[in-house]
C-alpha cells in the first residue's frame, strides 16, 4: 500500500500545542495492572497507531481517551483544557469520539437519524425537520465522498457502512480527535482501504486520529507517527518511516522473534472426510461440490455474500442446504440440531464472539470445557478439579493471558477472548474443525502460535475448514484456498508461491476490481 | 511460549465492593438494632421461629434462583403451590395416606413445572409472560379444584410439618436446609446447572456450542416444579390446611429474594446462597418489625424500600 499519508500538516505542527495529550496515565484492575503511567501525545493532523500485544493496554487506554472509564493517574489534555478523568459527556464536549469495531449505533434508525441523534434539525414547530436532516446528511456523507442512503434503516447496513455512518456522526459533532479501536479487523480489503482513504482525508482537514490495529503494515502505512506499549507501559514512540513491522514486532514483544514458521511440507492427501455434492441455498450457495481430506487445512474466501461463510455454516451442520448431499465418512451429514453435528464431531467455532461466541459473565475454564462438557462430566456430574486441570493446559497452550482460569470472559482482552474461544473448539475434540475468522483481533505474535497450533492439529488427522478475508492469513495457513463467487467455487489455489495481490485479484472479478478502482468498495464488497 | 506477562498477583481488591457487602452490613444492622429493641429476639425459640417462617418462601426462592440464572423466571410458582397443596391435601383426605398425598403433591409441582418448561422452550413468548399466563390458569384451578373453601382433616401431615421436630429444629427446616442443598449442587456441580449459567449468559452461544438448551430449559423448570411441591407438602403441614390462595404473593416475594440476594434478573451469573441470604433479610425483617410493634403497612413499605435499594445497588453486568 502507498504510504501516502498526511505527513506535511501533522510534521509541521509538531510544535504547536497538540490535540490531545493523556500524560502519566495509570490504570489497575483487580489482579492486573492494565496501563502505568503511559503516554500518548497525538498532534493536530496526524494519524497515530497505538500497537501491543493483545491485553498490551491499547483498548483501556482509548477506553480512558472517550470517558469510558477513568484512569486511576494521570491527566489528559484536549485542547486547552485538561481533565483528570473524562466521562463519556465531557469527551464529547470536547471534541473527542470514538468508533469500535462494532460501532454502537441505533439499529432501528436511519442513517440520517443515527448521525444527528440528539441534535436534530427542528422545524418552526418543533418537530423534527426530517427534509431537512436528510439534506444535511447527503451533504455531509458527499463531503466525505461516502455513498450511503441517508434514509437506510442502519440495521441493514453491513459493519463497515455501519463504521463509515459512526465517523460521519464523529464529524458532525465537529470532533477534533477520533479513536479508532480495531476498526479492520471484520473488514475486507477493499473496505479497509477505503476506511484509510477517509482517515487520511479527516487528518488532511486537522483531525488528530489514534488507530489501534494488529495489522502492522495498515499501521505503518497510515500513521505518520506509533506509540507502541508493552505489559501497559509504552517502550516507545517512533516514526513511522523510522521502522519497519520486524522492528515493531520487536518492540511488542521485546525480543526479536523467529520468521514466520514454515508452511506445512504438502503431505499426500489423506482419506476423504467430508464429501459435498450439488449443495445448494437457493440465492446463496450454487451446486457446490468440494471433498476434505483428513488433517487438511482448507481456507475458504470471496467478497462479501459470495457465499465462502455461507459454505462453512453448511459444514458445520448449523445450517441445512435445500438440496445435495454431505457425506462425512461415507455417512449421510444432516445433523438434527448443533448438539448432533457436535457428538458426530463436526465444530463451529463462530466470528460473531459477543452475539454467539462467548458466554461472557462465565469463566474462562467454563467457556473453555462447554462444547464437550461430557469430557469433564460423565453422568452429567462436573469434576471441577479436571476441567481446571485441563483449562489450565489449554491455557497455557494457547497463551491466554492472564494466565487465569477463574477470571471472567468479558474481563479479557479483546484478542485473549478470540483465542479462549478457539480453544473451546479445540477442546470440543473435533474431527472437522470449522473456524470463521480464527484470529480476528489476536496480535502477531500469537497469530503464529495459533497457526502453528492448529498445523499439529492438523498433522494429528484433524481436518480444519476456515473462512477468512485476511490475504496473508490464507497463504500461511491453508493447505489450499477455494475461492467463491456467487456461490460457486471459482477458483481453487495452491498457498505456496501465492502473492497476496495475486490473491485478492483472485477474489475481485474483473467486473469488481474496476468497480472497485472508481468506488474503492463503497457498495456491496 | 512467549514471555510471560508481568502478572501481579491477586493483590488485595482496591475498588470496595458495595454491592456485594450491603446484605451482609444490613443483616447484622438488623440484628443489632432488634436485639437493643427487644432482648426477645435473641432466644433461640425466636431463631428457630424466624427460620421457620421463611422455610416456603426459602424453598421456592431456591428453585427461583436456577431460573433466574437461565434468564428464565416462573410467575407462577406461587399458583403453583397452592393447586399441589390443595391436590396433596385431597388426596390425603380420600385415601388417608399421607405418603400418598405428598407424593401426588410433589407430582402436581413436577407436571406443572413440565408444562411451564415446554411452553418457555418453544421461545415464542418471554418467560414472564408464560407463566403470567399459567399463573392466571392455576389461580383458577386451585379454586376449581378445592371447591372454593380449605381443605383440612390431614392430621398426619401437620403432626410432620405442623408440630413435628428433629432435636428441636422444627421439621420444615430440613425440608427448606435440604432443598438449597440440593440446588446449591445443582448450579455448581451438574451438567444442568453448569447449562443454567451457559443459557442465562448468552443462549446462543450455548446452542452453538451443543448445550441442548430447550430440553435443559424444560429440566429446569421441571425441576423448579418439583421444589415448589416441596414447598406445598410443607405450608400444607404447617398451616394444617390447604388454602387455594395460600400462595399468593409467593411469586413476588421470591423473586425479590433472590434479587436482594445478588442474582441480576438478566441471567448468567447467582448463587443460592445469596438467594438464602435474601430470604433471611427479609424474614428478619418482618420478625424484627413484629417484635418492635411496628405495623403491617408500615412493614411493606420497608420491605419496598430494601428490595428497591437491592436493585439498585446491584452490579451491572
Ligand atoms: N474490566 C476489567 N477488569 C479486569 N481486567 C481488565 C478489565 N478490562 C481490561 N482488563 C485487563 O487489562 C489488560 C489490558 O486490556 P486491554 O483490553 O486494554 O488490552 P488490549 O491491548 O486492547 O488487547 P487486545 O489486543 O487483545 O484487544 C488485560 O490484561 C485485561 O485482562
Ligand atoms: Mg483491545
Amino acid at each position: 500500500m502507498e504510504p501516502a499519508r498526511a505527513a506535511s500538516g501533522a510534521r509541521s505542527s509538531e510544535q504547536a500545542r497538540p490535540a490531545i495529550s493523556a500524560l502519566g496515565i495509570s490504570k489497575r484492575f483487580p489482579g492486573t495492572v492494565a496501563l502505568e503511567n503511559v503516554d500518548l501525545i497525538v498532534a493536530r493532523g496526524e494519524v497515530h497507531g497505538l500497537v501491543g500485544k493483545n491485553g498490551a493496554g491499547k483498548s483501556t487506554l482509548l477506553k480512558i481517551l472517550s470517558g469510558a472509564q477513568p484512569p486511576d493517574s494521570g491527566r489528559i489534555v484536549v485542547g486547552n483544557q485538561s481533565f483528570a478523568a473524562l466521562t463519556p459527556i465531557t469527551a464529547r464536549r470536547a471534541g473527542i469520539a470514538a468508533v469500535y469495531q462494532n460501532p454502537e449505533l441505533h439499529l432501528d434508525l436511519s442513517v440520517a437519524e443515527n448521525i444527528f441523534l440528539g441534535a436534530e434539525p427542528r422545524t418552526r414547530l418543533g418537530l423534527v425537520d426530517d427534509a431537512e436532516m436528510a439534506r444535511r446528511t447527503s451533504e455531509l456523507l458527499g463531503r466525505l465522498g461516502l455513498s450511503l442512503p441517508p434514509e437506510a434503516r442502519l440495521g441493514d447496513l453491513d459493519i463497515a457502512l455501519r463504521q463509515q455512518v459512526a465517523i460521519a456522526k464523529a464529524v458532525r459533532e465537529r470532533a477534533s480527535v477520533l479513536l479508532l479501536d480495531e476498526p479492520t479487523s471484520a473488514l475486507n480489503k477493499a473496505q479497509a482501504d477505503f476506511l484509510f482513504r477517509l482517515i487520511r482525508d479527516l487528518a488532511e482537514g486537522g483531525m488528530a486520529i489514534v488507530y489501534i490495529s494488529h495489522h502492522l503494515d495498515e499501521v505503518l502505512a497510515i500513521s505518520d507517527r506509533v506509540t507502541v506499549l508493552r505489559n501497559g507501559r509504552c517502550v516507545g514512540v517512533v516514526a513511522s518511516g523510522d521502522v519497519d513491522k520486524d522492528d515493531l514486532i520487536a518492540m511488542m514483544v521485546g525480543q526479536t522473534v523467529g520468521e514466520t514458521a514454515a508452511r506445512r511440507a504438502p503431505h499426500p492427501p489423506g482419506a476423504p472426510l467430508m464429501a459435498l455434492d450439488g449443495v445448494t441455498v437457493p440465492g446463496r450457495l450454487d451446486h457446490v461440490a468440494l471433498t476434505i481430506a483428513k488433517g487438511e487445512i482448507l481456507g475458504l474466501t470471496g467478497l462479501t455474500g459470495a457465499g465462502a461463510r455461507v459454505l462453512a455454516e453448511i459444514l458445520a451442520g448449523i445450517r441445512t442446504p435445500s438440496s445435495g448431499s454431505l457425506l462425512l465418512e461415507g455417512e449421510a451429514f444432516r445433523p438434527r440440531s448443533i448438539h448432533a453435528a457436535i457428538a458426530q464431531g463436526v465444530v463451529l467455532v463462530p466470528q460473531d464472539m459477543r452475539g454467539r461466541g462467548l458466554v461472557m459473565p462465565m469463566p474462562v475454564a467454563q467457556n473453555l470445557t462447554m462444547a464437550r462438557l461430557k469430557a469433564i462430566a460423565p453422568r452429567h456430574w462436573l469434576n471441577l478439579a479436571a476441567e481446571r486441570e485441563r483449562a489450565e493446559a489449554l491455557v497455557g497452550q494457547l497463551d491466554i493471558q492472564p494466565r487465569d482460569t477463574t477470571r471472567e470472559a468479558g474481563l479479557l482482552s479483546g484478542g485473549n477472548q478470540r483465542k479462549t474461544l478457539l480453544g473451546r473448539g479445540i477442546f470440543a475434540g473435533a474431527r472437522l474443525l470449522v473456524l470463521e475468522d480464527p484470529t480476528e483481533g489476536v496480535d502477531v505474535d500469537a497469530r503464529r502460535q495459533i497457526h502453528a497450533y492448529l498445523r499439529s492439529l492438523a498433522d494429528g488427522g484433524t481436518s480444519v475448514v476456515f473462512v477468512s478475508t485476511d490475504l496473508e492469513e490464507l497463504i500461511d495457513l491453508a493447505d489450499r484456498i477455494l475461492v467463491l463467487r456467487n456461490g460457486r467455487i471459482d477458483r481453487e489455489l495452491a498457498p505456496s508461491g501465492l502473492t497476496p495481490e495475486r490473491l485478492l485479484a483472485a477474489i475481485q472479478s474483473d467486473h469488481e476490481r474496476r468497480h472497485a478502482q472508481e468506488t474503492e468498495g463503497t457498495s456491496d464488497v | 511460549m512467549s514471555e510471560a506477562i508481568a502478572e501481579k498477583p491477586a493483590a488485595r481488591r482496591r475498588s470496595w465492593d458495595i454491592g456485594r457487602y450491603t446484605l451482609l452490613i444490613t443483616l447484622v444492622a438488623i440484628v443489632v438494632v432488634t436485639a437493643i429493641g427487644n432482648p426477645r429476639f435473641f432466644t433461640i425459640n425466636n431463631l428457630f421461629n424466624i427460620l421457620l417462617q421463611i422455610s416456603v418462601l426459602g424453598i421456592l426462592a431456591a428453585g427461583q434462583t436456577m431460573l433466574i440464572v437461565s434468564a428464565g423466571l416462573d410467575l407462577s410458582v406461587g399458583a403453583a403451590l397452592s393447586v399441589a397443596g390443595v391436590v396433596a391435601a385431597l388426596t390425603i383426605v380420600s385415601t388417608g395416606s399421607i405418603a400418598l398425598g405428598i407424593a401426588a403433591g410433589l407430582a402436581t409441582g413436577a407436571l406443572i413445572g413440565f408444562v411451564n418448561g415446554l411452553l418457555v422452550a418453544t421461545n415464542r413468548a418471554t418467560p414472564f409472560i408464560v407463566t403470567l399466563g399459567t399463573m392466571t390458569l392455576l389461580q383458577g384451578a386451585a379454586i376449581v379444584i378445592s371447591g372454593g373453601s380449605p381443605i383440612n382433616g390431614m392430621g398426619a401431615l401437620f403432626d410432620v410439618f405442623g408440630l413435628g421436630d428433629l432435636f428441636g429444629v422444627p421439621n420444615p427446616v430440613y425440608a427448606l436446609a435440604a432443598t438449597l442443598v440440593v440446588v446449591f449442587f445443582v448450579l455448581r456441580r451438574t451438567v444442568l446447572g453448569r447449562s443454567a449459567f451457559a443459557i442465562g449468559g448468552n443462549e446462543e452461544a450455548a446452542r452453538l456450542s451443543g448445550i441442548p438448551v430447550r430440553s435443559r430449559k424444560i429440566g429446569l423448570y421441571t425441576l423448579n416444579g418439583l421444589i415448589v411441591g416441596v414447598g406445598a407438602v410443607v405450608l400444607t403441614g404447617i398451616l394444617d390446611s390447604a388454602l387455594p390462595n395460600m400462595g399468593n404473593g409467593y411469586e413476588l416475594r421470591t423473586i425479590a429474594a433472590v434479587v436482594i440476594g445478588g442474582t441480576p434478573l438478566f441471567g448468567g451469573r447467582g448463587t443460592v446462597v445469596g438467594t438464602f441470604g435474601g430470604v433471611l433479610l427479609l424474614g428478619l425483617v418482618s420478625n424484627s418489625m413484629n417484635l418492635l410493634g411496628v405495623g403491617a403497612n408500615y412493614q411493606n413499605v420497608v420491605l419496598g424500600l430494601i428490595i428497591t435499594a437491592a436493585v439498585l445497588l446491584q452490579k451491572r453486568g
